[in-house]
């Protein structure tokens, strides 16, 4: 019973209403880099009820039960990995062994969802979209996988991410080392991908193929998406943080550091969504697979090294 | 020689033989509904059931020789249930498949030989070899061909696509895809386990040809535009997995290696058999011209999507649950020193990504995404295929589910662990059952957020297309065959690939040109004119009394 409460309350709602914040920090930032005000606090919220309330379209020749079936997959596994994240960050020695693998496979999830969406929308622009994400995922699992590696190196192989955070909270935090930091640099590139934002927006590349692989989705269905997408904003980078910067802890001023932590991330991120044009897939592709995979190699020799 | 048991039941070989005969009845099953009206039928169950025999024949002979020989006869049922096929290169494939097994049987007899040897005893459960000599190792290395050409591994793998190309669908549901990995992932389970003392050396053998198999067969299936010849590179790709869960050489490891065949053979034989019922309903298995079969086959959709899911390892499905036990097998090893367990691993898990797009490809093609233009024209009605098809598809649907979701309540606990001596090691584990629940649960959240939106009633539209009408042009279409293009050029995979597409990986083309260059010098002298010879012959006589009488 108690893991249906870590579901609904951190999973759900604690995980949507910072993911909704976090989409407000990421909205106002480029605002504010474009010179323009930006929106009010509670904007993210209201799109998504707006969305809520309008029509929902299917397109004729889609598989209708999977069009509808797929935002709602991508969104439980993201509810999921954001609880078993919880639990550990939470409550350490609550976690299993080789929970990474879990968490990790969980995160691809959503893209799996993506991808099934634009293929059961029957449209051309959709299958593009998809196959676009599909590659893009391709891209940037490699140097991913390599990345989260380091951690798990640097802190004696553990493979549970509760005694990779105890690990850390004794012997400092991984990215405190020239590997952590290489491994960071990378692990945050991919997560820019995995979020689909520029300059990996290539998916959805509203002024190629129209939204790409959700471009049929209206209504409730969008109205998924987006309230997945927020919720990622939160989860990836609070994944880094556990491995990366000793997680989130809720003790007086540690909770402070750990806020600033992620707000920090999520800076970050837009950031480089603002100063970034669009590349094509197969460039990010090259990019993954070339100097991102190197970065990642180097960071495993140093960690090897003890660097 | 033939003292002792002939015969022998322990509860590795009880667990293979009953999935030898739940194969064996759902591939009978469906070829009464496939085959139907097919020339040579009785001929054809003939060899099905003696396939089943032979099966059950190696897998519970205890004495060598009497297990080679039931090896050998699966090896000739094989080319001759290939050759009930109807392509134009059946004959070769099936020629091909002979050659590449019975060849690496012949390797098997001189490891025997060797055991007979070492050892002085042809009885499984009384041999134990150190690998610390030279004879051991080439043993143990002539029984691992063996065994790895059966299962499908790599060098000796290329005889699999072909025949999943070229055999009828049933056949390679039941021979490549599930009887001959369970077989010979059991061989290589026996000579790891049983019959060898294994080094670290042997393991790192293993790992690497695990790794490589992965890697290169998926890399292989990604540009395939025939079902089921990419289905065909994915059962060797998979077969990977079982011999890096062999190669780790830790319990959990062994077990995640071994629990994999039973999934691989689980999933891969639904997929083609799900797959063959659109190609009973088409007569093609080319993916140009498929496409929309979502709607015109909604239950084999379902079943084709599980096992699809299953085998590129989404959670909570049978795939991931062995998946992640071999992944845990090889971080076991990097605490034994070393750092190559990060290349293992890292092959492992891209692997899995790698299947995972070359799925989504299949499930685009053939279900989702537009029709092609034949589909459309042939006007489908929305038809299920006939029950003696789709009760075994569901059933292997069902069992990748139950596999996955109980994977330690059922399987482990009742088939792997046993057979394997494991005495359920492993605390704090992916607890698969918990994992689906709470997962089920955040998907009901999903569904209320829809509730309370408006997904409840929809309405239906044209497709947006920046305004064309889709419709008036059916060509307006993407088919996915040509999806992942953009790898195929990338940097030097560009040359990879050609040089495959070329045959050059192929143990079999390679070694036929090499024998050709050798019967080219014999042809030569060999021309049938009587004064060469004479010529020969002369030339002979003059060295032999040189030799004779200097």
């Amino acid at each position: 019973m108690i893991y249906i409460f870590y579901l609904l309350f951190f999973g759900f709602l604690l995980t949507a209403v910072i993911g909704l914040l976090a989409s407000w920090i990421d909205r106002k930032v480029t605002a504010r880099v474009q010179y323009r005000v930006g929106p009010p606090l509670l904007q993210p919220l209201i799109d998504i009820i707006k969305l809520l309330g309008k029509e929902t379209l299917v397109p004729t020749g889609a598989s209708k039960t999977a069009f509808l079936l797929a935002p709602v997959i991508g969104f439980g596994s993201v509810v999921v990995v954001s609880t078993l994240l919880w639990i550990n960050n939470i409550n350490l020695g609550q976690g299993f062994m080789g929970d990474i693998i879990v968490a990790l496979y969980l995160l691809t999830i959503p893209a799996i969802s993506v991808i099934m969406g634009g293929f059961a929308s029957a449209n051309p622009f959709a299958s593009l979209g998809a196959s676009r994400e599909m590659k893009l995922v391709l891209g940037y699992e490699l140097p991913f996988v390599l990345a989260i590696l380091v951690p798990v190196i640097k802190n004696g192989y553990a493979i549970k991410l509760t005694d990779i955070l105890s690990f850390q909270a004794q012997n400092g935090v991984t990215v405190a080392n020239l590997s952590g930091v290489l491994a960071l640099i990378v692990a945050l590139m991919c997560t820019q991908a995995k979020l689909a934002l520029v300059p990996f927006d290539i998916p959805e590349a509203e002024t190629e193929i129209g939204g790409g692989s959700i471009i049929e989705y209206s209504g409730a269905g969008l109205a998924v998406y987006r309230l997945t997408k927020n919720m990622l904003l939160f989860t990836l980078p609070f994944f880094l943080m556990i491995l990366f910067m000793g997680g989130l802890r809720t003790d007086g001023i540690h909770l402070l550091n750990g806020i600033l932590k992620y707000v920090g991330l999520v800076a970050l991120i837009t950031v480089i969504r603002n100063t970034n044009p669009r590349v094509r897939i197969d460039q990010a592709m090259r990019f993954f697979w070339g100097p991102m995979t190197v970065l990642a190699v180097a960071a495993i020799i140093l960690a090897y090294k003890g660097l | 020689m033939f003292s002792g048991n002939l015969f022998r039941l322990d509860n590795l070989s009880i667990f293979i033989g009953i999935f030898v005969g739940i194969f064996s009845l759902l591939v009978i099953l469906y070829s009464l509904g496939f085959m139907r009206g097919r020339k040579g039928l009785f001929r054809y169950y003939f060899y099905i059931i003696a396939t089943f025999i032979a099966s059950l024949g190696v897998v519970f002979s205890n004495n060598l020789v009497l297990f080679v020989v039931f090896w050998g006869f699966l090896g000739l049922l094989l080319y001759l249930l290939i050759g009930f096929g109807q392509r134009r290169n059946t004959h070769y494939t099936a020629k091909k498949t002979f050659i590449i097994v019975g060849g690496t049987d012949a390797l098997m007899l001189f490891g025997l030989a060797l055991i007979w040897h070492l050892s002085g005893s042809l009885e499984i459960n009384k041999i134990s070899i150190a690998l610390d000599s030279k004879a051991a190792n080439w043993a143990y290395l002539c029984l691992a061909a063996a065994a790895f050409a059966k299962a499908g591994a790599m060098p000796f793998h290329t005889w699999v696509p072909d025949t999943a190309e070229d055999a009828p669908t049933p056949v390679t549901a039941y021979l490549p895809a599930s009887l001959d990995k369970l077989l010979g992932i059991y061989f290589l389970a026996r000579i790891s386990l049983d019959m060898f003392q294994m080094n670290l050396t042997m393991n790192t053998l293993l790992l690497v040809v695990g790794s490589v198999t992965v890697i290169a067969a998926v890399m292989m299936a990604l540009i395939q535009h025939d079902m089921k010849r990419l289905l065909g590179y994915h059962a060797v790709s998979q077969v990977g997995y079982m011999v890096l869960g062999i190669g780790t050489g830790n319990p959990i490891g062994i077990a995640g290696g071994v629990f994999h065949m039973l999934n691989h053979a689980i999933y891969k034989s639904c997929l083609f058999l799900s797959g063959g019922a659109v190609e009973k309903r088409t007569g093609t298995t080319e993916l140009e011209k498929l496409g929309g079969f979502a709607k015109i086959m909604p239950v084999t959709f379902i079943t084709f999507l599980i096992a699809s899911f299953a085998i590129s390892g989404v959670p909570p499905f049978n795939g991931f649950a062995s998946k992640w036990m071999v992944y845990q097998g090889i971080i076991e090893t990097a605490k034994a020193g070393g750092s190559l367990w990060v290349v293992w691993l890292v092959a492992a898990m891209f692997g899995s990504a790698l299947t995972l797009a070359s799925f989504m490809k299949l499930v685009h093609t053939i279900f989702l995404g537009q029709p092609s233009i034949m589909v459309r024209d042939a006007k489908y009605k929305r038809q299920e295929t006939g029950p003696t098809m789709w009760i075994p598809t569901v059933t292997l649907a069902t069992l990748c589910v139950i596999f996955g979701v109980f994977a330690y309540q059922v399987p482990l606990k009742v088939f792997i662990f046993p057979s394997l001596d494991v005495k359920a090691p492993f605390t704090g584990i992916w607890s698969s059952g918990l994992a689906t629940g709470l997962l089920l649960l955040a998907i009901a959240v999903g569904f209320i957020i829809y509730l309370i939106g408006t997904a409840v009633k929809t309405r239906t539209t044209g497709a947006f297309v920046g305004g064309e009408v889709l419709d008036r042009h059916p060509d307006m279409r993407v088919s996915g065959v040509e999806f992942y293009e953009t790898i195929r050029n990338v940097g030097i995979l560009k040359t990879i690939y050609r040089l495959a597409e070329r045959r050059f990986f192929d143990i079999y083309d390679v070694s036929a040109k090499i024998t050709f260059v050798f019967t080219g010098i014999f042809r030569f002298l060999h021309n049938g004119v009587l004064s060469t010879y004479l010529a020969w012959c002369l030339l002979g006589m003059t060295i032999l009394f040189y030799i004779l009488f200097k």
